[in-house]
């Protein structure tokens, strides 16, 4: 049992990260093998773009939900956001940099919204964003009438979601700022660490003296500011922006979380192991596409590694468990 | 829909082995057999619909496959399954990793598909569109399944033949507002002027696209003007609505029935009799049409420029500027309603 880790008492080989990261490798192997052009270069790039917006919502979600908390809000806020964005440009006749910065403005806003009822009025995070998924998404309908369309952006704004800067897709550095801004957000400061506290206890962060209310507030801001940068992408990849913008994507970003090994009770988890999970759901989506295997196998499979992941940790935590009781028995009998 | 469940489990059921024997997919036999010793290049022709579990898609696949099937086309078939708009983009994508020779797309988002699809012309794939155009720029040809003036017109001869060219009739719009049913109402209109004077509108009646509404409104419509000879839908919930309520005044085959709509919500209705046309265009035909163009296409036989194009067993349709006409509508009767399935 010399393999203790500082943030786990499993061993290395049966983390949930790295059982996650087999199955990515598993899954790369047998998509390169049987799908047409899958491991290209040209595949890879598609990839980063297609699970880019997802991508951003699950490193923001990764915080809330190690909280204790969830955000329902997100997809309906990328839809509101990419709205105001086309709004603020058309109509208001602003440059893309300062209707962009509006956009992000108003995601601050509405993460606000969410923080405010959820930190200081105490409210469950699961009503709270249930209410603003609608509000949101109302609010985007009732702007556009559901019909209006924005479109017609100029070229230079559409660069950032269709084309490539230096080999790479144009949409990949804003990407990995935010991965290391959410890496070292959790794992390298008190902020991170106090999360997790929530998480664990809320109670017991209080009496540590923890500003809960503060810490709570500032997960689900974040939270906000990044759907409307996710909003601002899409919006470039797209081409357009309408109200229905980002149907679903909350789902899809909680879904990542948790197979990354984030306990939905919060208190557990990691951003890498969140990046694990998008990169796995990804791979296994574009990998179908490339096998030309029906599309509605992606959502099914996505279901069965999400609840074999989980099982297997949980499986693999038991294992490493009786061992470890197996061990101090050794060592009682030995004693005695 | 009960064809649908069956064919559903057999694509699992080919999923399923295909995963077990170690994915022995079609991608690579299509690519193996790119040149079979003596014959021609076997090209990949993808068919993109609005949404894939959608009946009226189902159809134009099944008119798409068995074309696909006749030129020795490798066919694949995909759409969002999900309301996610940036689905069908994904999957255009996709398709051009793949390396497709031809793509045929049905449009949900005009502007946004249209950033994917130039994207696939610009590296060499052949794009047309069918059923809902993407914007010019952005395909080779569109596959018209009808025009304005070809639905106004057939609504109108349809509503004359079944009136003896006499009389009076209603009509039933989805909105006033609404820009393609305006243009509709507008040629029906434009027809009976032209060529049957002896017809008279009385009424034109907004349902808000709602059947409910389209059946107060014909149950009042019906009481106002007991002369009334038939009622005329421009929108597809006009057409159940307004015979549930002719056939709750009594009125079967008193009152005619008439208007746009799919086969399978009015089946009921066509056969009590209360209903005696529903007009569209054949899916099937449309999906047959949109792969032979595609084909054509991909092999340069079909240019810009063409005033007629050969599709198979269907023969000549003609092309107007870069829209080929799949023709005038249909009109789906007691005699060949059953034999439609969307």
């Amino acid at each position: 049992m010399g393999t203790f880790n500082k943030s786990s008492s499993t061993p290395v080989l049966l983390r949930h990260e790295t059982i996650l990261l087999g199955v990515l490798v598993a899954e790369w192997i047998f998509f390169d093998a049987c799908g047409r052009n899958f491991g290209t270069y040209d595949n890879l790039c598609d990839l980063l773009r297609h699970s880019c917006e997802i991508g951003l919502l699950a490193l923001a979600m990764t915080p809330v939900i190690l909280t204790g908390g969830i955000d329902l809000s997100v997809g309906s806020l990328l839809g509101l956001c990419a709205i105001v964005f086309g709004k603020c440009w058309r109509d208001a006749g602003m440059p893309i940099p300062l209707a962009a910065a509006c956009t992000l403005g108003v995601g601050a806003l509405a993460g606000g919204l969410n923080a405010a009822l959820i930190a200081w009025l105490r409210l469950p995070p699961l009503i709270v964003t249930l209410g603003t998924f609608s509000l949101f998404r109302g609010l985007a309908e009732a702007i556009t009438h559901g019909v209006d369309t924005f479109t017609n952006f100029p070229a230079s704004f559409l660069f950032l979601g269709q084309e490539r800067w230096l080999g790479v897709p144009a949409q990949a550095p804003i990407f990995a700022a935010a991965m290391i801004f959410f890496w070292l957000l959790v794992h390298r400061t008190t902020f991170g660490r106090s999360f997790r506290a929530l998480g664990f206890s809320p109670e017991g962060a209080r009496y540590a003296g923890l500003p809960v209310a503060r810490r709570v507030a500032l997960v689900y801001v974040l939270a906000g500011v990044v759907a409307a940068l996710a909003a601002l992408i899409y919006t470039a990849r797209l081409g357009q922006a309408k109200a229905d913008a980002g149907t679903g994507y909350e789902l899809f970003a909680i879904t990542a979380v948790v197979l990354g090994g984030t306990s939905i009770f919060g208190g557990v988890g990691s951003v890498h192991g969140t990046l694990l999970g998008v990169a796995a759901i990804a791979v296994l989506h574009s990998g179908i596409a490339h096998a030309l295997l029906p599309g509605e196998l992606a959502g099914m499979l996505t279901g069965v590694l999400l609840i074999l992941a989980l099982a297997g940790a949980s499986l693999a935590k038991q294992i490493s468990g009786l061992r470890a009781r197996k061990a101090a028995r050794n060592m009682q009998q030995q004693t005695a | 829909m009960n064809y649908l469940i069956p064919k559903t489990a057999a694509l699992w059921l080919a999923a399923g082995l295909a995963a077990l024997t170690g994915c022995h997919q079609p991608a690579k036999s299509a690519a193996d057999s790119a040149n079979p010793p003596g014959g021609a290049k076997q090209l990949t022709i993808a068919f993109l619909p609005k949404s894939k579990g959608n009946a009226y898609f189902v159809s134009c696949a099944k008119g798409a496959q068995r074309a696909a099937n006749e030129l020795g086309a490798h066919l694949i078939f995909d759409g969002p399954t999900d309301p996610d708009p940036a689905r069908q983009n994904e999957i255009v994508e996709n398709w051009i990793t793949l390396g497709v020779d031809a793509i045929a797309a049905a449009c949900e988002n005009k502007e946004g598909i249209s950033t994917a699809l130039r994207k696939a012309q610009a590296k060499g794939i052949k794009v047309i569109t069918y059923d809902a155009d993407a914007l010019p720029d952005a395909r080779s040809f569109f596959v018209n399944q009808a025009t304005p003036q070809g639905i106004g017109d057939a609504l109108m001869d349809e509503a004359a033949r079944l009136c003896a060219s006499n009389g009076a009739f209603a009509v039933i719009t989805g909105s006033l507002t609404a820009e393609n049913q305006t243009e509709w109402q507008k040629y029906v209109e434009a027809r009976r002027a032209a060529a049957y004077p002896n017809m008279k509108c009385v009424a034109v009646e907004a349902c808000d696209d709602l059947k409910d509404k389209a059946q107060s409104e014909t149950t009042a419509l019906l009481s106002t003007y007991p002369d009334l000879k038939l009622v005329l839908s421009t929108t597809s919930l006009g057409v159940p609505g307004a015979a549930e309520a002719i056939k709750q005044a009594g009125k079967t085959g008193v009152v005619k029935n008439l208007g746009l709509g799919l086969p399978n919500e009015n089946k009921r209705y066509v056969h009590e009799g209360v209903t005696q046309g529903v007009i569209l265009w054949k899916t099937e035909d449309l999906g047959y049409l949109a792969i032979y163009a595609a084909d054509a296409l991909a092999k340069g036989t079909l240019k810009p420029g063409d005033q007629k194009f050969p599709a198979g067993a269907l023969g000549q349709f003609e092309i107007q500027g870069d829209n080929i006409m799949l023709g005038k509508p249909f009109t789906f009767n007691q005699d060949n309603i059953d034999q439609f399935d969307f």
